[in-house]
């Protein structure tokens, strides 16, 4: 069974449509590549999933491990397995990363069930979890993203997305603005989370990330639609062509498509 | 006359016509009777007075509040209660007004450092307390301060000597029982002299009865404050009184030549519960820390007034004030800053916000700048908001349920006037204070 399956999904935001009807299919262990130019919906596609408020599911359904997933708050979807790294990972001046984040993994386990990590026992997984992106310990005291550069709020990202463990990853455009060396450091610790029960959605305007993190299927989205899917083979095409090749000028799907956010 | 007036007039002349109030000092009797007429005179305030505009004084003109006499039941009550509150150091306990000295102990207190009751400095320091009483509060140009003075008796004196440091903390605890219509008028004390140093903690709380409710009381506190050049002195007032409690306090510092002034004042509880905090250079090189942090409930109404009068060249304020607004709550900021012709150099800067946590909360700030000095830099902000929607969705998606995510961002929202307050036993103790206020919020946090 899928793990996640989007079904004919339109959704508008300030009424405008932006999703004219996604379909898409994540098994659990692929990773999918969506790719497309600016204001293709992409990162739409990301919010309406995590649950982000203002977005307005007008038709169609998404099922999570064939559940409806549409219904349930944000934190439901979170303790159902959905993560979101965030294309701009919010500050939040005054709570502690660390802090945050054990609350949040803590809230997750009080849902399954499990007994809650004491302060201790976090610190032991946080700072093995950390390793994977190299996030020193003063940077987990710091506050929740206040004062990191890109580079640091993208591997913030991967990292709590290490400690809590998702069945099904959606990375927002987290390669978009990082250096080559973040872009190593952020794709390693991707590939490391990669695992036969997880899933996981790249968001991506950039080719580049692709050479990284290999993906088992590509999507192309052009003004709400996905207009291709296919192999790896089709996001080396979509570098040598560029979107036109699509008959899909990046400029007009933008237009086409209005504001993002 | 109003009622109001009526009452608290009778009950302050029945006070000091009192046999033992007869024999009194003259100074002293003179002084209560001075400030019974200008009380008279004033009347009490109204919300048609621009300066109580935002208070609620309702609840204390039509209340019969008066003074009691102490009775020692529940000791053991107060005793835990005092436990909890108390900070390690000397400490004068208070309960409804009155000082309990089987609560109090001023042992270990460095040397050069004076801390009594009220009632002992006027016995035996009579000069020195003529020559600070009611010099920095007017009781002519305050009704509450004048009432105040009319019925001093209790509070206390801190005084420290050139030189002297008391690195642990001076508490002054003062505990309401609710158990009738109590007025508590404490007269509080500071003289500091030239480089000396001292932390001084007013504690506001209420102890009623183990499981009783707690009825209305009224403190009408005055802090009076007088720092020699180079001195410095922490002040903190923590008033968690109960939700029924009315509560005036105003506080008024003079600053000498290089001192240091810092004050931090928490407003957690009470109906109604109005804070003034006044700090006058006097002379150049000062300094002055204003903090606030309110946080209102249900129908509370927390006032917060600062007043800082720069009259001389080179001295440096800093205000920061913020409000935590839930329910039907009100919180006002009004901060007056006055940089007189002479106060070149003047660095000066206010901050208010405030955080709406329901539709029916209210904040209103009010920032005053008054600048006849060109040669100044003065800032000022103020700002009234809701939390943080993209903040709350970032924790929401990583699995924190809604109430948390508001609360953990309420409290990131606090701490910023809770962590200005060096680490120690006072900030613990005031941690604990919000801690009971904001349930759940994170207070502490593991470093990795």
């Amino acid at each position: 069974m899928a793990l996640l399956s989007v079904r004919n999904l339109h959704a508008r935001v300030a009424g405008k449509d932006i999703l004219k009807g996604i379909d898409l299919e994540v098994a659990p262990g692929e990773v999918h590549a969506i790719m497309g130019p600016n204001g293709s919906g992409k990162s739409t596609l990301a919010s309406v999933l995590a649950g982000r408020d203002g977005y307005e599911v007008t038709q169609g359904e998404v099922l999570f491990d064939g559940k409806p997933l549409l219904e349930l708050s944000p934190e439901d979807r979170a303790a159902a397995g959905v993560f979101l790294a965030f294309q701009y990972p919010v500050e939040i001046p005054g709570v502690g990363n660390i802090h945050f984040l054990r609350t949040a993994l803590n809230a997750q386990r009080r849902v399954k069930g499990l007994e809650e990590l004491d302060a201790m026992d976090f610190l032991q997984l946080a700072k093995e979890k950390s390793k994977l992106v190299q996030l020193d310990a003063a940077f987990m005291n710091r506050s929740v993203n206040e004062g990191f550069s890109g580079g640091e709020k993208k591997r913030n990202e991967v990292f709590q997305m290490a400690v809590l463990e998702p069945r099904l990853a959606i990375l927002d455009e987290t390669d978009s603005g990082l250096d080559i060396d973040a872009l190593r450091t952020v794709a390693g610790g991707v590939n490391a989370l990669r695992s036969p029960e997880r899933g996981m959605v790249l968001i991506t305007h950039y080719q580049r990330l692709l050479d990284y993190i290999v993906p088992d299927k590509v999507h192309v989205m052009a003004a709400g639609r996905i207009v291709r899917s296919g192999g790896r083979e089709l996001a080396l095409e979509l570098e040598e062509k560029g979107y036109g090749w699509l008959g899909l000028e990046g400029g007009k799907a933008a237009s086409a498509a209005g504001a993002r956010r | 006359m109003t009622a109001g007036l009526a009452h608290y007039l009778d009950v302050a002349t029945r006070f000091q016509a009192s046999p033992e109030q007869a024999s009194a000092p003259q100074w002293l009797r003179h002084l209560r009777a001075e400030a019974l007429a200008h009380f008279e005179r004033q009347g009490l305030p109204t919300t048609r007075d621009e300066a109580w505009k935002y208070s609620r004084l309702a609840p204390i003109t039509e209340g019969a509040f008066q003074p009691v006499v102490r009775d020692a039941r529940d000791a053991a009550h107060l005793a835990s209660v005092v436990e909890r509150l108390s900070l390690p150091g000397p400490r004068l306990v208070f309960v409804d007004g009155r000082l309990a000295p089987e609560l109090s102990s001023v042992a270990g207190l460095p040397r050069g450092v004076t801390l009594k009751p009220l009632r002992d400095a006027v016995r035996e320091d009579g000069a020195l307390l003529e020559s600070l009483v009611g010099q920095r509060a007017l009781a002519k140009e305050h009704a509450f301060t004048a009432l105040n003075a009319a019925l001093l008796e209790e509070g206390a004196l801190l005084r420290l000597a050139p030189s002297a440091l008391s690195e642990v903390p001076v508490q002054l605890l003062f505990l309401t029982r609710g158990e009738g219509p109590v007025l508590s008028s404490p007269r509080i004390l500071v003289d500091a002299g030239e480089s000396s140093e001292a932390t001084l903690v007013e504690t506001y709380a209420s102890a009623g009865p183990a499981g009783a409710g707690s009825g209305a009381t009224f403190t009408n506190a005055v802090t009076e404050v007088t720092l020699g050049d180079n001195a410095s002195l922490h002040h903190y007032k923590l008033q968690a009184e109960a939700d029924a409690a009315l509560h005036i306090g105003a506080l008024h510092a003079r600053q000498g030549r290089d001192s240091r002034f810092a004050s931090h004042a928490f407003a957690f509880g009470g109906a109604m519960a109005r804070n003034e905090v006044h700090a006058a250079f006097a002379g150049e090189g000062g300094d002055a820390t204003l903090n606030g942090l309110y946080v209102g409930q249900g129908a509370q109404h927390l006032d917060n007034r600062t007043a800082l009068d720069h009259a001389v060249p080179r001295c440096t304020s800093r205000e920061l004030y913020k409000g935590v607004l839930d329910g039907q709550s009100r919180g006002t900021f009004h901060g007056l800053i006055r940089v007189r012709q002479d106060a070149q150099r003047t660095d000066s800067r206010q901050q208010n916000r405030n955080l709406l946590l329901s539709e029916t909360a209210q904040a209103d700030a009010r920032p005053q700048l008054e600048i006849f000095a060109d040669d100044v830099k003065c800032a000022h902000g103020a700002a009234v908001g809701r939390l943080d929607a993209q903040a709350l969705f970032y924790l929401r998606s990583r699995g924190v349920p809604r109430a948390e995510a508001e609360r953990l961002l309420t409290y990131a929202f606090a701490r910023e006037v809770v962590e200005a307050v060096p680490a120690g036993p006072v900030r613990t103790n005031i941690e604990a204070l919000l801690a009971l206020k904001l349930p759940g919020a994170a207070l502490r946090e593991v470093k990795a």
